[in-house]
């Protein structure tokens, strides 16, 4: 009898808060937080951290081992590469968030609304989908670049329209799960219109199957972004970004191993330690998913 | 089972139906003019640029240009470089081989380490040497393709001065370290399916029957567990190798290794249409039809979806 009074506890929003409760509570999920705090951190207060102008050209200063007036060296044209290593990273973690939005909302919008409506428009969408998928890794990408032409802005466009399937097909899948709930049934019963079936009952719902996505989704999209970065189709010379600064430092690959180890090491930092939160999140709403069940 | 298969291929068709459309409008979505684009600040006369205008095939009706795409699509005749006057198809023929060399000599490594590291990690389940393997694929699965080459450059190449660091021409030395490029981050998912998929088998019953009888644990993994955990693996080869022909463009641009994928980012940069579409063409048309395959066969090998 003792069990009754929880069980009629409202618990509407309990999930959600288990869900993040569980991944603080996992090691792994601990270090990939303070490795991404930290970066982001360092990122934030680029100006704080260094004084050097990362465009400033020295050439009386060119190629200068890690030490005490350059911690990470200089490049090929004498410029600060702790300088670049952090104005660079904020660009590189923007292009990753912005892809992400891009893809993000305009993937869950879609996929509401094949969803939720299904017929023809569902079968129109899907097709789409079906078509965007059959472009393997970063060819959709490279694709939308031939249309848009290099640039920061179209590679941040590109990548987001690229992750615009995956967003897509598990938000429609939520979408049809949900639906079918009696919850849903009942809001309908009620006279809810169809904007308000989908923004106060189903929206709240696939977000949260959505959450592990966009963790997982934004270190994709850092190293997607940062990938065309690398193959020079993103940032143009002198902008500082990870992949762009890599790219640069191929030339100096004999003369300068620093060059290609720190921004390397920022992408590598940044991608383990969201895929690191994103596990643990991921274990996180599977575990929520099946206590939930349970009870 | 027929009417499974008959809609699967349709459902293909309809695709690359879909991608053929999408493939052709590369040209017609460029934003402005797409001759202007493609000479951007050359000096052309107006009669060089109605030329180009029309080796393009821009002064028909969109439906007639895309029908004429198509129907030389078919015939294998995807148009003519802009820039250097090759036929596309001619193009991406000679650098397809060397891109089909190095996704599957990076799959061969993928699995060659990827079931030595999986298997010792279910062998070693819960201790030490399971959070190390598991680890290293975590890491494996984090580190990007293009820094991964750089670091493979700096130590074989540049400090160890093992292997070349461009791979031209025929012969092994200049294969291996663009296929442990590509193939490490997939060396990381084989480790982690096979790892997850004996596990699972390890667990049955017919297993703990097999120890019971007093069959050696060699023998007890590879006649009776191996064999089983395998099938998950095998169906991710097949895709796994399409994907790979995707990740390609940055492992040939980082080794200057001829493929498809540097011809890719070289006709981008050059603004040479025709060829992007070839190579994007080709490349998700074998895509798509390498996955049809995968699921075709897995159709018909796997007995319970037979029996449906």
């Amino acid at each position: 009898m003792s069990a009754v009074p929880a069980k009629i506890q409202p618990r509407y929003d309990a999930p959600g808060v288990r869900v993040l409760r569980r991944t603080f509570r996992n090691r792994s999920a601990q270090v990939g937080f303070a490795i991404l705090a930290l970066l982001v951190l360092a990122c934030a207060c680029a100006p704080l951290l260094t004084r050097a102008d990362p465009l400033a050209i020295d050439p009386s200063n060119t190629l200068q081992p890690p030490g005490r007036a350059a911690p990470l060296g200089t490049d090929g044209i004498g410029r600060d590469v702790l300088a670049r290593f952090l104005y660079g990273g904020r660009l590189s973690l923007w292009v990753g968030l912005v892809a992400i939005a891009i893809g993000g909302l305009t993937g869950t919008s879609l996929g509401m609304l094949a969803g939720y409506f299904g017929g023809w428009l569902d079968a129109f969408l899907s097709w789409v989908t079906d078509i965007l998928l059959a472009f393997p890794d970063i060819l959709l990408a490279l694709a939308i670049i031939a249309i848009l032409g290099a640039g920061i802005v179209n590679a941040m466009i590109a990548v987001g329209i690229s992750f615009i399937p995956a967003f897509m097909r598990l938000t429609r899948s939520s979408v049809l799960a949900i639906r079918e709930t009696s919850y849903v049934e009942a809001a309908r019963a009620l006279g809810a219109s169809d904007l308000e079936v989908i923004f106060n009952h189903i929206l709240p719902n696939v977000l949260r199957t959505l959450l592990v996505l966009v963790t997982l989704g934004i270190g994709s999209a850092i190293l997607a972004g940062a990938a065309l970065n690398f193959l020079g189709l993103g940032a143009q010379p002198p902008t500082p970004e990870w992949g762009a600064m890599l790219n640069a430092g191929q030339k100096y690959i004999r003369d300068g191993w620093w060059l290609t180890v720190f921004p390397g090491l920022g992408i590598f930092l940044t991608i383990l330690s969201i895929n690191l939160i994103g596990d643990a999140l991921s274990d996180a709403v599977a575990g929520t998913v099946v206590t939930s069940e349970k009870k | 089972m027929t009417t499974y298969l008959l809609r699967r291929l349709f459902t293909s068709i309809l695709v690359l139906f879909g991608i053929s459309v999408l493939v052709f409008s590369i040209i017609h979505l460029v934003p402005g003019d797409v001759v202007t684009a493609i000479l951007g600040r050359e000096k052309v006369s107006a009669q060089q640029e109605a030329q180009l205008r029309q080796q393009l095939g821009l002064n028909d009706p969109i439906p007639v240009q895309y029908w004429r795409y198509l129907d030389r699509a078919l015939h294998g005749d995807l148009g003519e470089s802009i820039r250097n006057y090759v036929p596309v198809s001619q193009a991406i023929a000679e650098q397809l081989p060397s891109t089909i060399e190095l996704a599957f000599a990076a799959l061969l490594l993928a699995l060659a380490l990827g079931f030595a590291l999986g298997l010792t990690a279910a062998l070693n389940h819960g201790n030490w040497v399971d959070t190390l393997a598991m680890s290293l694929s975590v890491s494996g699965l984090s580190i990007p393709t293009f820094w991964l080459g750089l670091l493979l450059i700096l130590l074989f190449s540049v400090s160890l001065k093992w292997l070349p660091s461009i791979s031209t021409g025929p012969g092994l030395a200049g294969l291996v370290l663009p296929a442990l490029t590509l193939g490490l981050p997939e060396t990381s998912v084989v480790a982690r399916m096979v790892r997850a998929s004996m596990l699972d088998v390890l667990g049955r019953e017919y297993i703990t029957a097999a120890r019971a009888k007093g069959v050696s644990q060699a023998m007890v993994v590879l006649k009776h567990a191996l064999r089983n955990a395998l099938i998950p693996v095998v169906t991710f080869v097949g895709l796994q190798l399409a994907s790979l022909l995707g990740g390609s463009t940055i492992v040939e641009t980082i080794f200057a290794r001829q493929g498809i994928g540097r011809l890719a980012v070289q006709s981008i940069s050059n603004r040479d249409y025709p060829m992007v579409q070839g190579v994007v063409l080709v490349v998700a048309v074998i895509y798509v039809l390498i996955n049809t395959l995968t699921d075709v066969t897995y159709t018909l090998l796997n007995p319970k979806i037979r029996l449906q």
